[in-house]
């Protein structure tokens, strides 16, 4: 698998700032306030029915989900 | 590099075992109950009065506190951590950044309980509360968490 180069350290702190940051009461409201798209709403029901169907129990869920984390920590370049 | 021997079955039986008032939250949370998201740590919020019984039962898996039960109390969470990551809330209630005051003590007796391992299981918040919670931060990643969880109730209705 092709590595690819990873983005430089000014990109991810903008990013993180974006994702991290605290919305203000009015922003949150808002963000509730919109409602679920319908392709939103099936793509995430497919999801869902999948990985409850694959990992049937909570123990195989949380599982999965460190297997999986793992996998993607170790492969980052 | 080479993790620690975690194991997270021990982990979670251990913490039931203790009587530790403990409330899985966050991503982990949210993967119990069936929806797959990436996560690094745990959350847990616990009542303020079992700091000590919480820590003293995680401490076999090489978790340490960054605080004291008492500087714990007073700053309402504390982290305990080696090669893995707790965030532990301690508050009796905190609030959302919309302004909803949510208590432990309301919180703890509508619980849901998920068998996460042979002979031990964890508490998890009622999907309403799990939702609560994920508003405390309110960063963007935690509303669209929100919104998975708004489907998994429609799914689960």
């Amino acid at each position: 698998m092709k590595r690819v180069a990873p983005p430089d350290p000014g990109a991810l702190a903008r990013v993180r700032a974006l994702t991290e940051r605290q919305l203000g009461p009015e922003e949150a409201r808002a963000a509730l306030a919109v409602p679920l798209g319908e392709a939103e709403e099936e793509e995430t029901r497919s999801l869902i029915r999948w990985f409850r169907r694959r990992y049937p129990t909570p123990a195989d869920r949380l599982a999965y989900v460190r297997r999986a984390y793992h996998r993607w920590t170790t492969a980052r370049p | 590099m080479q993790g620690s021997e975690f194991d997270e079955a021990e982990f979670f039986r251990a913490i039931a075992a203790s009587g530790a008032r403990a409330l899985l939250i966050g991503r982990r949370a949210l993967v119990a109950l069936g929806i797959p998201v990436l996560t690094a740590d745990y959350d847990f919020w616990i009542h303020i009065d079992d700091i000590a019984v919480f820590n003293a039962a995680v401490e076999p898996q090489g978790l340490f506190p960054t605080r004291t039960p008492d500087e714990a109390r007073g700053r309402g969470r504390y982290v305990l951590e080696n090669d893995e990551r707790v965030d532990v809330l301690v508050a009796r209630s905190v609030s959302t950044v919309d302004g909803v005051r949510v208590a432990f003590e309301d919180v703890w007796p509508r619980r849901r309980t998920l068998e996460v391992a042979a002979g031990g299981a964890v508490a998890v918040p009622a999907l309403d509360d799990l939702i609560l919670t994920k508003r405390f931060a309110g960063r963007p990643k935690d509303f669209e968490d929100i919104r998975l969880l708004e489907v998994l109730r429609k799914e689960d209705a």
